[in-house]
């Protein structure tokens, strides 16, 4: 797979589709939550705040003749998840989908697993596209015959219809989430899954709901002493046995199953010193890791911290491997950036398939995007002007200070409610889908 | 009030100007008000954003080890000397609020104990750490507690009783078996009323036939001196 961007042989992103309203009063329900492509990345399916889920299904068509790779069209929309409301505490559950999973396909149907705060819950999608006709009891619209005016006998056959696609909720996973789930990762076995909160890890079968083991519980004994919870929690992608969960102390723990039924010990730790010139009261704040992603290979993990993405070898407990800069020019606005919780964000990062190239979000619905190898980066906006399909994206840049150049902004223009907090890269090729608030944008590699 | 005659620099609020490298320098005081308005507006959701609590306590942690050492000299950070009466409450009321707010949390467990707890792999008993049922008393081990659910069943039985007039239960005529025999009915899940069930065998149904009688008072207590009762 070709590098991030710029010339040469680099390749050139091109809008391709962008869905959701057109309008820029955003309706809550409608703000995007989660995104992730499926194995073979034919489909791509969008959490939102209202519980629902939407599936994009990526047109076959005949690669040779067309011009850009087939466009992404609504397959399935359905309701996940709805409000529930906790009696017992007086408090509503949020209905936002929080993550969602794609399991491998096994046959012809598809199943996924999607979450809100407190219940996970595992989908299948389904296909019909026959049905069957000529029922001897029964007329077309249902009614049925009466038996008497039967005369004689035919077998029913099956008559194509109109594709359907259904989807219907296989298992319900609840009541094993005291706090908020942020993370759920299915494991190389595909018959078991873990679910993290922001202080326990769980690990189910997928068969299983009525109960699930506690593999992680960092809750202390007493309340007070709390000072560190988990952000995030993934599963290698070929041990089964290996996982691991990131801290709000940019602290990623490395654990093995096969060591102990609670993997409260870590096999490994990875954390990066505190560099001693950036120290201020915002440095734990900064360094909360908000994502963590294993390559496709299994070598390397990529985490997510306000300011950078890191790339650690997981041979290598004490320092990242790499470390790029997603927007070090937020660095001195720290405290505006404290004052108004946006150094709460949490920004999700992604690796292309081939693990040469990692993308994150950023604000002004820019996103970026490293290349490993050529060690070049650049800087995209989403956004609806300009963009008609198979236009180049235009690289962009933010002034941090001193004169700023034509085609350049300024840090203080950054508009820091367009937030790209969530972006998947397609497993095979070169598309990507990046969430802006409420749209979700598709974009492609120019295709010669 | 913590002003150390340190002018703030106007840039560093608003966010306009290039500001100095060590956002430290900023007066704590108004990144502590800030902080602490977040930690109350957190605590005005009945669940909070953990991180978000959990983050913003670490760095009020911070500024008032910060403030502690300003003040206490670098010399001594454990024993500062309080460099105002004013510091020295607002430090203190800052921490107990933390650990007050912390402490709370504690009680959300309580209400809807998570069920995996109840389902530690037999091999985990050395690792796997149980809910303590009651903030009070955050130490019970998992050897004290089968499940936190009927520990809290346990609780509300006794409440129910609580009203109940137990004088007739201080006749002669009844055993203490026979007492715990009762208690088997409420069918209450600790090994205590495993034990009793076998009792519950015992009585028959013409000895559950007076309980009901005398306790819905249709025969005085005393009405059948002389039966036994086993």
């Amino acid at each position: 797979m070709a590098g991030a961007g710029g010339g040469g042989n680099d390749i050139q992103w091109c809008f391709s589709q962008v869905k959701g309203a057109v309008d820029d009063d955003v309706a809550e329900a409608d703000i995007i939550s989660t995104v992730e492509f499926n194995h073979s990345g034919e489909l791509l399916a969008t959490g939102d705040k209202g519980g629902r889920v939407v599936i994009f299904q990526q047109e076959q068509e005949n690669k040779i003749q067309s011009l850009s790779r087939g466009e992404y069209n609504v397959y399935s929309t359905f309701q996940s998840h709805e409000p529930e409301f906790d009696y017992l505490k007086s408090l509503e559950i949020e209905e936002k989908i929080n993550k969602i999973r794609w399991l491998p396909q096994k046959n012809a149907a598809q199943f996924l697993l999607s979450t809100n705060d407190k219940t996970i819950k595992l989908w299948k999608i389904s296909e019909r596209d026959k049905r069957p006709e000529g029922y001897n009891l029964k007329e077309e619209d249902g009614r049925y015959r009466d038996p008497s005016t039967v005369t004689t006998l035919r077998v029913p056959v099956f008559r194509p219809m109109d594709l359907m696609v259904e989807a219907s909720p296989r298992r319900i996973f609840a009541n094993a989430h005291t706090y908020h789930i942020n993370s759920i990762s299915i494991n190389s076995d595909y018959e078991t899954y873990l679910s993290a909160d922001d202080l326990r890890i769980n690990l189910w079968h997928l068969e299983i709901t009525d109960r699930s083991f506690n593999i992680v519980d960092i809750k202390p004994a007493n309340m007070e002493e709390l000072t560190e919870v988990i952000t995030a929690a993934e599963f290698h992608p070929n041990s089964c046995n290996t996982f691991v969960y990131s801290s709000s102390k940019g602290t990623i723990r490395l654990c093995d199953m096969r060591a102990s039924a609670l993997c409260d010990r870590h096999s490994k730790l990875f954390e990066e010193p505190e560099d001693p010139s950036n120290r201020s009261f915002f440095s734990e704040i900064i360094s909360s890791i908000s994502d963590v992603k294993f390559s496709h290979s299994g070598r390397y993990m990529m985490t997510r911290d306000y300011l950078s993405v890191k790339i650690w070898d997981l041979n290598m407990e004490n320092r990242p491997v790499e470390t790029y800069q997603v927007h070090e020019y937020l660095r001195s606005k720290l405290c505006s950036l404290y004052e108004n919780d946006c150094i709460f964000d949490k920004f999700e990062c992604c690796w292309n398939g081939s693990d040469s190239v990692v993308m994150t979000g950023s604000y002004n619905n820019f996103f970026r995007m490293f290349d490993r190898n050529t060690k070049r980066d650049i800087t995209l906006e989403a956004s609806r002007e300009n963009n008609k399909p198979r236009t180049v994206l235009k690289p962009r840049k933010v002034c941090a200070s001193g004169k700023r150049k034509k085609d350049e902004i300024s840090v203080d223009s950054l508009d820091f409610n367009k937030k790209i907090l969530h972006t998947a890269w397609h497993p095979k090729e070169n598309i990507i889908a990046v969430a802006t608030t409420n749209n979700l944008y598709i974009f492609q590699d120019k295709v010669n | 009030m913590l002003a150390k005659g340190v002018k703030r620099p106007r840039g560093e609020m608003e966010g306009g100007d290039p500001e100095p490298r060590d956002p430290s320098a900023a007066p704590a005081s108004s990144l502590f008000n800030i902080s602490m308005v977040k930690l109350h507006q957190s605590l005005r959701h009945v669940e909070p954003n953990l991180r978000h609590l959990v983050l913003v306590a670490n760095t009020l942690r911070r500024m008032q080890d910060q403030m502690q050492r300003e003040a206490g000299g670098p010399m001594a950070p454990d024993s500062p000397e309080a460099p105002s009466v004013g510091d020295d409450l607002l430090l203190s009321a800052m921490d107990s609020s933390i650990s007050t707010i912390l402490e709370d949390l504690g009680q959300v467990e309580v209400l809807s104990p998570a069920r995996p707890e109840e389902e530690q792999p037999l091999a985990g008993a050395s690792g796997a750490r149980q809910e303590p049922a009651r903030t009070s008393a955050p130490c019970l081990g998992p050897l004290e507690l089968l499940s936190s659910a009927s520990y809290l069943l346990e609780d509300s039985l006794e409440d129910i009783f609580e009203d109940i007039d137990t004088s007739m239960y201080d006749c002669d005529l009844w055993s203490p078996t026979s007492l715990s025999g009762f208690k088997a009915f409420s069918g209450a899940e600790d090994s205590d009323s495993k034990a009793l069930a076998g009792a519950e065998d015992r009585l028959d149904m013409s000895d559950l036939d007076y309980l009901m009688d005398v306790l819905v008072g249709g025969h005085p207590p005393g009405a059948h001196r002389g039966r036994s009762i086993s």
